[in-house]
C-alpha cells in the first residue's frame, strides 16, 4: 500500500528524488518495512495545498482530520503533506492563515490519484481592501464628499432583477441617488437628469449605458474591478458633466495562470477569462455576456415566433503590459450591442464600442504621468424592409480623447497634479435612406462637432494634522466646429414658426461657437478625532453636450445636441456639508450631507416638439434655470458577517423654465423628496449567505388630468397649465436572495447558486397611469374579439411590472 | 400585426394593468372648448362650443348655446354670422350657403359672457387628387391582408404643406386615434406622387370615401399634439402630457380656452371595393 501511494504522488517523488541517494536508500530501507506493518490498520494520505489564484504551493498550511484535530500535520516548503489515517470516509481539514479553510470528504477513492487542495485567499478582493482593510477611517480622513464606493463583491450580493447583478441600479441604492421609475438603470443625482451623468470605463464615456431599453445596464460584473460615484465634488482632473460621475474600471488579468468565472443565470449567461498573456509581464482579461430571449422565441413552432430576435451582448477586454519598472500601459476595449428584429422585416439596434489605452509612467518616486487616449462610439439603426415606405434610418455619434496627468507627491502632506485633456465630438448626420421603390424621399440633418480643451490643475494639502484643503482648477475651452451650418431666424426668434431668412455653412473644423469656462473646486476637511470629521466643498461644471428630451427614460433614439450658437452650455454650482463619524473601532460608518446646487441654461422642450430629424432643433428647445438641495444620511457596516447600510435621503428638485409650466417653478418627474433605502447581507455560514434590500420612494412628480373635454369626436383629458403638481402613491418594494456555496474541497471549480425575488411580498407600484374610456367595463377591450361598445364611461388604468419575481442563477469559478 | 402583438407581449409579459381609482383635480371654473371649422364646402361648416367637465363625471357634455359667433373675411371685411342650430348642437352660418374662398383670410369671433375670443386663418388651395385605387394585398409586418387603397395626386405648393385624411368606411367616420392620417412635408411629398396609401384593410363590397384636407399649421400643430397626448400613458418614454396649443386668444374674460380654428380646402372622393384586382 505504501508504495501505491509513492507511486501516485509526483510531488513526493519529486522531492526525493533531488534528494541524496543514500538519505533515499535510508528512507527506503527503515520506513517500508514499518509501513507495511502499519498499512494493514493505517493508510497515509498525500497531497498537496496551492494557492487558487496562482497554484503557488502553501508551505506551513494545517492539515487534520476533524474528528481528530491531534493528527495534524503541516505542509512542506512545496505544498505537500502526508497524513495517515484508519478509518474512511473521514473528513479532511487544510487551512491557512490569510485562506479560505477547506474541509473535503476523503474517501477510498481518492487514493487512486494526485490529490491537490486549491485554498482561496479570504473574501478580500481589491476593492474591498480599499475600503475595509486598508483605509477603514477613509470616510472620516479622506477628502472627499459626495463619494461612494460600491465593491463589485457588495454589489454581487444584493438581489436582482431577473437575477442580472447590475451596477447601475445597485447605485440607486446609494442616498442622493434617484430613480426614474421600476425597473430602470438610469440615475438622477441630486437633482440633475440621466445625462448630466459622465458614465466611463477605463476613462472613455459610454453614452448608452443600458440594454433592453434601459432595464439592464451595459456593465458584465465579472469584468468590472471597481465603481467610484462622485455626486458631489469631484477633482478637477474630471470635468464634462454636470452632476455625477460614474466612474467604472475593467480589472486586469492576473500573471500567474488561466483563471476563469462565470455564471448561467435566468436570461443570459456570462463568462470571464483572464491570465499571464506571453509572460508574467502582460495580462489579458476577456469577458462576454448574452442574454437568449430569442433562443426561447426560436423553441416556438409559430414562424410568427420564431422568427424574431430580441437579444443583447457585452464583450470586453483588457490587456496590461509591464513595460518596464517604471512603465506600464492598458488597452481595454468594450463592445456591447442590443437588437429587437420583427421577421426579417424590422429591425432596431443599438451599439456601443469604446476602446482605451493608458500609459502609466513612474517618472521619480515622487511624480508619477498617466496618459490616456480613449474614442467611444455610440450607434443606431432602424431599418424597415417595405416595398412601398422601406428606410433605414441610422444616426452615428463619437468622442475621441486625450487626457495627460502629472502627480507629485511633495510629501505626505502636499500633493499636487495637473494636466490637460481634449475632446473631440462628433454627431454624424441623422440619415433617413429610403429603401429602392420606397415613396420616401431621403432625409439627413447637418452634422455636428466640437472640441472641448481643458487644462485643470489641483492641491491636497494637509495645513495642520486636522485641517487639510483640496484646490482644483479646471478651465474649458468648448469651439463647436464646422462642417455644419448655422441658420438665421427672422427677428432673432426661435420658434417653430420663425422664417429662416439666412444659413451660413461652415467648413472643416472653422469655429462656429466658442465657449470658455472656469470650474473651481474647493474642499476643506477638519478632523475633530480620528473618527470624526467635518468636510465642505464647492464646485461648479459645465457641460457642452446634453440630450434634447423631456421624457424621463432614455431611448436608444435620444437626440444628442451640442452647445452652439443658439444653445449655450449648462453649468450647475454644488455647495456640500458633510459631517462624518465613525464607531466601534471603525467597524460603523455614519454620515450627514446636505448640498444646494444651482443650474443655469438647462433645457425642455416645447410642446410637441418634433426633434429627431429637424435639422432646426433650436426652435423645439425652451432653456430654463433649476436648483436642488437635499440631506443624505447613512449608516453602514462594511465588516463581519452582517454587512450593509441604511440610507435616507430628503430632497427637492425644481425647474423654472419660461414657457413651461406657466414660467412657474415645477418638479421635474424624478423629484422624490422622501428616499429609504436599507442594503443587508449575511453570511450564516461558508456556503449560506442571504441579501436583503428595501426601498421606499416618495412617487414620481407626474401630471394627473383635472377634467375632460369632447373634441374632433375623442374625450380628452385636461391638464392644468402646471407641470407635475400631482404624484404617484409611494413607491416601497422588498429583494431577497439567498446564496449557497458547495463546500470548499479545495478543488479549482466553485461553484455557487442564487436564488433571488425580486418585489418580495408582490407590491403593485405604479409604472404608468393611462386616462383613457373603457368600453364594456372592460380594461382590455378589443372590437374584434368582444364585440360592439355597449358602455363607455371614463377610467384610469394602472400599469406595473415584476411583482414577485423570482430568478436562479448558477455562477462558478475556476 | 399578430407577430408584433406577440413580441411586445413577450417584451411586457412581466407587466399587468388594473382599473384604479385615483385622487384627481378638478375644474374651477368652466373652461369653454371651440372647435371651428371654416372651409369651402358648406356641409362642414360649423363652430361647436362645449364646456370641459371633471374627468370621472360621467354625465353629457354641456353645450354652450348662448354664444355669439360671426366670422369675417379680412380682406372685404364682410361679416358671415352664425346662429345656434339645435339639431346640430353647434353653430352654423346664418347663410348656409357662405363658405371659405381660396386666398382669402378669416378671423372668427365668439363672444360668450364676459369672454371674448378669436383666431384667423388662411384658406390656401386644396392638392390635386387624380385617382383612388385598390389592391388586395397578403398580410405584412404591420398590417393585416385585405384591400388597401392608394391616393395619387399632386401637391405642387412649396410650403404650407399641412395635410389631415379623413376615411369614411361605409358611412362610419374612422375616428379611434390611430385613425389619424396626419403629413406635411418633411418626408418629401413623393409619396403622394406614387400612391399614398391609406392604412386599412378593407373588404369586398366597402364603399370608402375619403377626405383631404390642407391646414393651416397651427390647427395641424394641434392635431398632431393631440394625436400625440391620445397615445400619452403616463410612463417613463412619455413626454409630461399637456393640453394641444390652440389658436384660439383670449380677446378679454378671465376664462381659459380649448380648441382649435381650422379654415382648410376639402376634397372628397369615393371608390367601392369591388373585385380582387384593381
Amino acid at each position: 500500500m505504501k508504495r501505491l501511494v509513492l507511486g501516485y504522488n509526483p510531488y513526493l517523488c519529486s522531492m526525493r528524488l533531488t534528494a541524496k541517494p543514500s538519505n533515499f536508500l535510508f528512507i527506503f530501507l527503515f520506513t517500508f518495512p514499518f509501513s507495511e506493518l502499519i498499512a494493514q490498520e493505517t493508510k497515509v494520505f498525500v497531497a498537496q495545498v496551492l494557492d487558487v489564484t496562482n497554484s503557488s504551493p502553501l508551505p506551513g498550511a494545517s492539515v487534520y482530520w476533524e474528528n481528530d484535530v491531534s493528527s495534524g500535520v503541516v505542509s512542506e516548503i512545496d505544498g505537500t503533506f502526508q497524513i495517515g489515517i484508519k478509518t474512511l470516509p473521514a473528513r479532511l481539514v487544510v487551512s491557512f492563515i490569510g485562506f479560505e479553510t477547506s474541509i473535503r470528504v476523503i474517501t477510498s477513492k481518492d487514493f487512486d490519484k494526485p490529490q491537490r487542495f486549491f485554498l482561496k485567499p479570504e473574501d478580500l478582493s481589491l476593492d474591498e481592501i480599499i475600503i475595509q482593510e486598508t483605509n477603514p477611517d477613509q470616510s472620516v480622513r479622506n477628502m472627499e464628499t459626495g463619494k461612494a464606493t460600491v465593491p463589485i463583491a457588495t454589489i454581487k450580493n444584493i438581489p436582482a432583477l431577473f437575477g442580472e447583478v447590475d451596477l447601475l441600479r445597485s447605485l440607486q441604492l446609494l442616498p442622493g441617488v434617484q430613480t426614474a421609475g421600476e425597473g430602470t438603470t438610469g440615475l438622477f443625482v441630486r437633482g440633475g437628469s440621466a445625462d448630466q451623468n459622465l458614465v466611463q470605463l477605463d476613462g472613455a464615456p459610454i453614452y448608452n449605458p443600458s440594454h433592453f431599453f434601459g432595464f439592464f445596464s451595459v456593465f458584465n460584473p465579472d469584468a468590472l474591478d471597481q465603481v467610484e460615484l462622485y455626486k458631489g465634488n469631484m477633482p478637477a482632473s474630471f470635468g464634462g458633466r454636470l452632476s455625477a460621475l460614474i466612474d467604472v474600471s475593467l480589472r486586469e488579468g492576473n500573471n500567474e495562470q488561466i483563471h476563469g468565472e462565470g455564471g448561467i443565470g435566468t436570461i443570459s449567461s456570462r463568462l470571464t477569462l483572464d491570465g499571464p498573456l506571453f509572460s508574467e509581464k502582460s495580462t489579458f482579461v476577456i469577458s462576454g455576456r448574452r442574454t437568449y430571449a430569442d433562443m426561447f422565441l426560436k423553441l416556438s413552432s409559430d414562424p410568427d415566433i420564431n422568427n424574431n430576435k430580441l437579444n443583447f451582448h457585452d464583450l470586453s477586454g483588457k490587456l496590461s503590459f509591464k513595460l518596464s519598472e517604471r512603465d506600464k500601459l492598458t488597452v481595454s476595449s468594450y463592445q456591447g450591442s442590443d437588437f429587437l428584429g420583427l421577421d426579417d422585416e424590422f429591425g432596431l439596434g443599438w451599439t456601443n464600442w469604446i476602446s482605451s489605452a493608458q500609459w502609466s509612467r513612474n517618472i521619480s518616486d515622487k511624480l508619477f504621468f498617466d496618459l490616456d487616449g480613449y474614442h467611444s462610439m455610440y450607434n443606431y439603426s432602424v431599418e424597415f424592409d417595405d416595398p412601398d415606405n422601406g428606410f433605414e434610418w441610422k444616426n452615428n455619434l463619437s468622442e475621441s480623447g486625450m487626457k495627460g496627468i502629472w502627480t507629485f507627491l511633495k510629501s505626505d502632506a502636499l500633493q499636487t497634479y495637473w494636466g490637460f485633456q481634449s475632446q473631440f465630438y462628433h454627431f454624424a448626420p441623422i440619415r433617413l435612406v429610403p429603401s429602392v421603390d420606397s415613396n420616401i424621399d431621403p432625409l439627413a440633418t447637418s452634422p455636428k462637432n466640437g472640441v472641448l480643451n481643458s487644462l485643470f490643475a489641483g492641491m491636497t494639502n494637509e495645513i495642520t494634522p486636522k485641517l487639510s484643503t483640496e484646490v482644483g482648477l479646471r478651465w474649458g475651452f468648448f469651439n463647436q466646429v464646422g462642417k455644419g451650418v448655422d441658420y438665421l431666424y427672422e427677428g432673432g426668434v426661435l420658434d417653430p414658426a420663425s422664417s429662416i431668412i439666412d444659413s451660413v455653412n461652415y467648413k472643416s473644423f472653422e469655429n462656429i461657437k466658442f465657449y470658455q469656462g472656469l470650474e473651481p473646486r474647493v474642499a476643506f476637511r477638519y478632523l475633530f478625532n480620528d473618527e470624526f470629521s467635518v468636510k465642505a466643498a464647492y464646485n461648479r461644471n459645465f457641460q457642452y453636450v446634453q440630450i434634447a428630451s423631456n421624457s424621463s427614460a432614455g431611448l436608444p433614439i435620444d437626440r444628442w445636441i451640442l452647445a452652439g450658437t443658439y444653445v449655450p452650455p449648462i453649468r450647475a454650482d454644488q455647495i456640500s456639508l458633510g459631517l462624518f463619524r465613525n464607531f466601534d473601532n471603525n467597524r460603523w460608518e455614519f454620515s450627514v450631507e446636505g448640498y444646494y446646487k444651482d443650474f443655469k441654461n438647462i433645457i425642455d422642450l416645447r410642446n410637441g416638439a418634433q426633434i429627431l430629424f429637424t435639422d432646426k432643433i433650436e426652435t423645439e428647445i425652451l432653456k430654463g434655470n433649476g436648483w436642488a438641495y437635499g440631506t443624505e444620511f447613512m449608516l453602514r457596516k462594511n465588516v463581519g458577517k452582517t454587512t450593509g447600510w441604511l440610507a435616507y435621503t430628503w430632497s427637492r428638485s425644481w425647474r423654472k423654465t419660461p414657457g413651461v409650466s406657466e414660467g412657474l417653478k415645477y418638479n421635474p418627474r424624478y423629484d422624490r423628496p422622501h428616499d429609504l433605502t436599507l442594503v443587508l447581507n449575511h453570511e450564516f455560514s461558508p456556503s449560506w449567505s442571504a441579501g436583503l434590500t428595501f426601498i421606499y420612494t416618495t412617487g414620481q412628480a407626474v401630471s394627473f388630468p383635472i377634467g375632460l373635454y369632447d373634441v374632433d369626436l375623442q374625450s380628452v383629458p385636461l391638464y392644468s397649465k402646471y407641470r407635475n403638481e400631482d404624484r404617484f402613491p409611494d413607491y416601497h418594494r422588498m429583494d431577497a436572495s439567498v446564496t449557497w456555496k458547495n463546500a470548499d474541497k479545495g478543488r479549482k471549480w466553485k461553484g455557487s447558486w442564487n436564488f433571488s425575488i425580486y418585489n418580495l411580498y408582490g407590491r403593485k407600484n405604479p409604472f404608468a397611469y393611462e386616462f383613457r374610456e373603457i368600453y364594456n367595463d372592460n380594461i382590455k377591450y378589443s372590437r374584434a374579439e368582444d364585440g360592439p361598445i355597449v358602455t363607455s364611461r371614463q377610467g384610469v388604468v394602472m400599469t406595473y411590472l415584476f411583482t414577485f419575481l423570482p430568478s436562479i442563477t448558477y455562477n462558478f469559478q475556476f | 400585426m399578430k407577430r408584433i402583438c406577440i413580441i411586445l407581449l413577450a417584451v411586457a409579459s412581466f407587466s399587468c394593468q388594473e382599473e384604479v381609482n385615483l385622487p384627481l383635480g378638478t375644474i374651477d371654473s368652466p373652461v369653454p372648448v371651440i372647435e371651428a371649422i371654416w372651409s369651402d364646402r358648406p356641409f362642414y361648416n360649423e363652430v361647436k362650443i362645449t364646456l370641459a367637465q371633471n374627468y370621472l363625471d360621467n354625465s353629457e357634455i354641456d353645450v354652450v348655446k348662448d354664444a355669439q359667433v360671426f366670422i369675417i373675411n379680412t380682406r372685404s371685411k364682410e361679416v358671415i354670422p352664425f346662429r345656434f342650430d339645435q339639431g346640430n348642437l353647434s353653430y352654423i352660418p346664418v347663410e348656409t350657403t357662405k363658405r371659405a374662398e381660396i386666398g382669402e383670410s378669416y378671423q372668427l369671433f365668439i363672444q360668450w359672457k364676459d369672454n371674448q375670443f378669436t383666431s384667423s386663418g388662411e384658406m390656401l388651395a386644396p392638392p390635386i387628387v387624380d385617382s383612388l385605387t385598390y389592391k388586395y394585398e397578403k398580410e405584412r409586418l404591420f398590417r393585416d391582408e385585405g384591400y388597401y387603397i392608394k391616393v395619387y395626386g399632386k401637391i405642387p405648393y412649396q410650403e404650407n404643406n399641412y395635410y389631415r385624411i379623413r376615411v369614411i368606411e361605409n358611412d362610419t367616420l374612422k375616428n379611434d386615434r390611430d385613425d389619424y392620417l396626419l403629413f406635411d412635408d418633411t418626408f418629401g411629398l413623393t409619396f403622394f406622387e406614387n400612391g399614398l396609401e391609406l392604412n386599412y384593410d378593407f373588404a369586398e363590397g366597402d364603399k370608402v370615401r375619403l377626405e383631404l384636407y390642407r391646414l393651416n399649421k397651427e390647427p395641424y400643430n394641434y392635431f398632431t399634439q393631440l394625436v400625440s397626448l391620445l397615445y400619452n400613458d403616463g410612463g417613463l418614454f412619455s413626454p409630461p402630457p399637456q393640453n394641444p396649443d390652440t389658436n384660439i386668444e383670449v380677446i378679454s374674460g378671465s376664462s381659459d380656452v380649448l380648441g382649435y380654428f381650422s379654415v382648410a380646402s376639402i376634397l372628397t372622393e369615393s371608390v367601392a371595393i369591388e373585385g380582387k384586382d384593381d
